[in-house]
């Protein structure tokens, strides 16, 4: 940076660098209570989050934050790394601003900036994928909530806890009989890659669940009312309606269906379906419809543990994705233990080896986690839920469902 | 059959009129004061949020709050037009163009840091319900926000053709020199334009917030509308902008029924495209200019 000083001055700057730094570091002990005298205390371990928690992502992105905090209050609080020497997590937060060329310099300057043993994020599948390929090429581990089938291919510091897209579908379609044993579905979905990739898969895996597609139309999201497509779902005969859809279709195409008395089993997907501001948008008319989750709150006593402290601190329950990432938090703290080291390398060979059963980290529907040679969980699987009384119950399948479907 | 076309129909017409209260004001902005107001769907958005928080707040109805969010865009206008625009007429177009492409921007950041990107939604006891007629049904909402938006462009309407100011409105927007020599002080007029026109917007945006949910983007979702409606209306047209609205909801709607969901931008756009080949200068287009 000092290219066009010329060499004269080289010494005497090194001279000055030194000095700033030293009493950098003089000043900065006496502001932090001397930390070097503690020598005894371990040196932090760095986790790096990447989360939007600006821009049209931001809603979600920002309990992913408040949950991220939680998790690793709650690992330092049980005391940190025992093994090594009861270290600290220190979690490093990067906004990507839902962008995706942020994504991508926001990845680049956290993991170059810092010495990072491992990172998390970004929930949206667009984002994600950008943030792992930037992780892969600087071999730092990455562990994510999101849920799309390409993070499992061609990566190998990629790691996903949860249910894959492909899993999602079948779910939804298997949900489809709870309500009636011939079911004939409407699905509509948003026209770009979320949309038809996800209603794609529920066409293929149709005729095998035994389910009847009856319509199947995209539409161009951000519309200005929704009547004319519901028009045409009640035209179509439909006894169950599959919306894949953002947040703001799906309010209006739910509270069109009311309007015009349509008798219809809605399933609404993930994401902005499983939030609490679906609820708050929709209200009453949110009770009895399904979707479905890769993670719920009322799974385990363990995720109800984390689910009361972070309600306490939100005022909302934890949903999905912030789930999600209090599990993930414990999976990376499981692999540090077990690695004994801070490095990147060593923590991905221990996540690779990742193997639990029981505690915060076992927090997954299957109450399993277990990484085969693809980064995905072995167990992994969604768990189908519904809107009961403003809040998200597990009704499905069995094993998982912890309250009875709610017929409406 | 006969019934799923009415039904699209309605349901067309229904949503035109919100398209027509913020084409209007587009459409006047334009005739009189000569500038294209990018910004018109950011104060939709304006009177969105005005509504929401009187709503939440102190419980007044979406509806009733349009006495408040008219006046408070009214004011709004006159400021813009007295500190912003008034600056840059008599330039060339670009910095106009500039400036209320700026100020969209400026506002709906600003929307996005201190309101959130959160969707807001205000539940009436109107909101979900509607009228059944045999197979049909008339949500209470839009049926609402379709009356008071057609009575509110009548009122206008009235005012153009009837008062002084509107007189020398429409005086100043077919010819500005002439209008100035017969004594008609353009600053005032124009101040009273915008503060009509983003009054429409700001009524638009009370009139969706029961049956809309509210978010710092919402604005481009109908201005774009607003803007075909302006063109296939005839620019500066305000009686034109008001049928196109309603055309425009109707092939949108009956699109979507009858071709596919994804069709319905599809639909708006050939309408515009096949009017300007046989009409150059839109719907209302005589052979005036």
């Amino acid at each position: 940076m000092n290219k066009g000083k010329g060499r004269i001055s080289s010494k005497l700057l090194r001279r000055r660098d030194f000095l700033t730094k030293a009493t950098g570091g003089v000043v900065a002990a006496a502001a932090f209570g001397a930390v070097p005298l503690r020598g005894w205390a371990a040196d932090p371990v760095n986790i790096g989050g990447l989360y939007p928690v600006t821009g049209s992502m931001a809603q979600i992105g920002q309990g992913c934050v408040a949950a991220a905090k939680l998790a690793v209050e709650m690992v330092n609080e049980a005391g940190g790394i025992k093994s090594l020497g009861g270290a600290k997590l220190n979690l490093i937060l990067s906004d990507v601003q839902s962008d995706t060329t942020v994504t991508r310099t926001e990845t680049d300057r956290l993991i170059s900036g810092n010495k990072l043993s491992a990172v998390h994020g970004c929930f949206a599948s667009a984002l994600t994928l950008i943030a792992s390929e930037v992780a892969e090429r600087a071999k730092v581990p990455i562990i994510t909530g999101s849920s799309s089938d390409m993070l499992n291919k061609g990566r190998t510091y990629t790691f996903t806890p949860f249910a894959r897209a492909s899993q999602f579908a079948k779910a939804q379609l298997q949900m489809a009989k709870l309500v009636g044993d011939s079911p004939k579905v409407a699905v509509i979905f948003e026209n770009t890659a979320f949309g038809t990739s996800t209603s794609n898969g529920l066409k293929e895996l149709a005729p095998a669940e035994g389910v009847e597609i009856v319509m199947f139309e995209p539409y161009s999201a951000g519309f200005t009312d929704a009547s004319p497509l519901i028009n045409k779902v009640k035209a179509s005969g439909a006894n169950a309606l599959f919306s894949v859809s953002y947040l703001n279709d799906l309010i209006l195409i739910v509270r069109t269906v009311k309007q015009v008395g349509l008798n219809v089993a809605i399933n609404g997907g993930s994401g902005g379906f499983v939030i609490p501001d679906f609820y708050k948008n929709v209200g009453k008319l949110a009770e009895g419809l399904q979707g479905v989750a890769h993670w719920n709150h009322d799974m385990s006593d363990d995720a109800q543990k984390v689910n009361a402290e972070y309600k306490k601190r939100t005022g909302e329950f934890l949903f999905e994705y912030a789930g999600g990432l209090v599990a993930q938090t414990f999976m990376l703290a499981d692999a540090l233990e077990r690695a004994a080291s801070a490095d990147p390398q060593k923590v991905r060979d221990a996540l690779s080896a990742l193997d639990v059963s029981k505690g915060y980290a076992a927090m997954a529907p299957g109450g399993k986690v277990k990484f085969g040679p693809d980064g995905k969980n072995i167990y992994g699987r969604p768990v189908g839920v519904q809107w009961q009384n403003g809040d998200l119950a597990s009704i499905f399948p069995k094993e998982d469902a912890r309250a009875p479907l709610m017929k409406s | 059959m006969l019934e799923i076309v009415i039904q699209a129909v309605i349901n067309g017409l229904l949503i035109g009129g919100i398209y027509a209260l913020v084409s209007i004001g587009v459409t006047l902005i334009f005739g009189v004061v000569k500038i294209v107001n990018f910004a018109q769907g950011e104060f939709v958005m304006i009177g969105m949020y005005i509504s929401f928080f009187l709503a939440t707040q102190f419980g007044i109805d979406p509806i009733v709050s349009l006495i408040v969010s008219m006046p408070v865009l009214f004011i709004i206008g006159v400021l813009v037009q007295h500190f912003l625009i008034r600056r840059v007429l008599g330039l060339n177009d670009l910095p106009q163009i500039f400036l209320t492409f700026a100020l969209s921007l400026l506002i709906l950041n600003l929307a996005l840091m201190l309101l959130t990107a959160n969707y807001r939604t205000v539940h009436t006891w109107y909101s979900d319900e509607a009228f059944h007629v045999g197979g049909l049904y008339i949500p209470f909402a839009k049926l609402i926000a379709f009356v008071l938006a057609m009575l509110l462009s009548g009122m206008l309407w009235v005012f153009l053709h009837t008062t002084d100011l509107g007189k020398a409105m429409r005086a100043a927007s077919q010819n500005r020199d002439v209008a100035q020599l017969m004594g008609i002080n353009p600053n005032r007029v124009f101040a009273v334009a915008l503060g009509i026109a983003l009054a429409l917007a700001g009524a638009a945006g009370s009139l969706l917030m029961p049956f809309y949910p509210a978010y710092p983007m919402v604005g481009q979702v109908f201005v774009l509308m607003a803007f075909v409606a302006v063109v296939l209306g005839t620019l500066g047209n305000v009686i034109g902008a008001l049928v196109a609205s309603l055309l425009m909801g109707i092939a949108e709607s009956l699109g979507i029924q009858f071709i596919g969901a994804d069709s319905g931008l599809i639909v708006v756009f050939l309408l515009l495209l096949t009017t300007l080949a046989v009409r150059p200068s839109g719907l209302a287009g005589g052979r005036r200019r």
